[in-house]
């Protein structure tokens, strides 16, 4: 991810509401943590486990926080049982930003990743989790917003996939 | 030590907190406080450690109490490094650790049968006030101590198996109701919203 984008993208999650981020990094959107941890908007917290930044987002959302979750595409299939359990069973809105590792616009892809790449989608079908896919950073601030608006209207988590330009 | 026991222990020391328990003691736990709106059930291994600590992280002003098993921290053990390393000082996490799978009916062992000290792994990821009790009397004292002071809470208790929590009450509120019940107590006691969006 380019400087720019990155700084987007931050302002982006700013102006859509998200105030409670927690994650586990990779490699593709990482640069956003620093401006993340720079602006006091956002409580930031680290993980061990995209198993537990969702569940610890979870709790944040029902005492009003408005919480995203960082992760890579690999990490949807490790908390998919807290998705399951918590966030859909429950009904937390929580915002998932996923680095759709190994989709066909990542621009790191390998043959480490596309198997995941290939199986994302899927998996976000089979949780019925409403997503779309973010490769454009012009459309970040509206898909944000729009994921936002989702999230609350079903309180359920709702995912964005960032491939294409983000994957730089 | 009985876990009916340690629970009805803590009852009278209930008054604003949020409580978050796992599948162990829920029902007992629900039955002994039921006019507590505050309570969160969630009907789930492995998840209660985590949203207890979210709500401690999103209100660092209020208590926030996580009532666990053995079973349950062992399926979510990387709980224990990220709570070691945040260290919320609104959070009291109790484990009662019977080393048994209890709900599976045949009482298979769990990894505290083999030897997984759970307080000892807790103080080695930097909980340092985690500690282990094997009596009542040592329960009432440092559930009362960590519900008291301001720090990061963590006591395992170890108790006898029982099958009390067959015989308890259970709420026929699914979990929307009870999620909607809860948020609508941080609502009036935090006068803010909580969810968002329009009507």
């Amino acid at each position: 991810m380019e400087k720019d984008v990155a700084q987007k993208t931050a302002a982006a999650l700013k102006g859509a509401g998200i105030d409670f981020v927690t994650y586990l990094p990779e490699t593709r959107l990482s640069r956003i943590l620093p401006l993340l941890e720079a602006d006091s908007a956002f409580k930031l917290v680290p993980t061990s486990s995209e198993a537990e930044a969702v569940t610890i987002a979870s709790g944040a959302a029902l005492v009003g926080k408005q919480p995203a979750v960082y992760m890579e595409g690999t990490g949807l299939f490790v908390c998919s049982y807290n998705l399951l359990t918590v966030s859909i069973r429950v009904g937390t809105p929580i915002l998932l930003l996923i680095s759709y590792v190994g989709s066909m616009a990542d621009q790191k892809n390998s043959f480490r990743f596309a198997p995941t790449g290939l199986r994302t989608e899927q998996q976000l079908r089979a949780l019925n989790i409403e997503y779309q896919i973010a490769e454009d950073p012009a459309q970040v601030e509206t898909q944000l917003q729009n994921a936002t608006r989702m999230m609350h209207a079903l309180k359920q988590p709702v995912a964005l996939l960032f491939t294409g330009a983000f994957t730089l | 030590m009985n876990r009916s026991a340690c629970l009805e222990s803590l009852v009278p020391h209930i008054t604003d907190q949020l409580v978050v328990p796992s599948v162990s003691g829920q029902w007992i736990w629900g039955h002994l406080t039921k006019e507590h709106d505050g309570n969160l059930l969630l009907g789930s291994m492995g998840n209660a450690l985590g949203v207890g600590l979210g709500m401690a992280l999103g209100l660092p002003h209020r208590k926030v109490i996580v009532i666990e098993s053995d079973g349950s921290v062992l399926l979510s053990l990387f709980n224990l490094p990220t709570l070691g390393a945040l260290k919320p000082d609104n959070l009291v996490v109790f484990v009662f650790d019977n080393e048994k799978y209890s709900g599976s009916r045949i009482s298979r062992p769990s990894a505290t049968a083999a030897g997984t000290d759970l307080a000892a792994v807790a103080r080695d990821c930097g909980i340092s006030h985690a500690v282990e009790v094997r009596d009542l009397d040592s329960f009432k004292r440092e559930s009362q101590g960590a519900l008291s002071r301001q720090g990061l809470g963590f006591v395992v208790a170890k108790v006898e198996e029982t099958l009390e929590h067959r015989q308890a009450e259970r709420s026929t509120a699914d979990l929307t109701e009870n999620k909607y019940r809860f948020v609508r107590y941080i609502e009036r006691t935090e006068g803010k919203a909580v969810f968002r969006g329009r009507g």
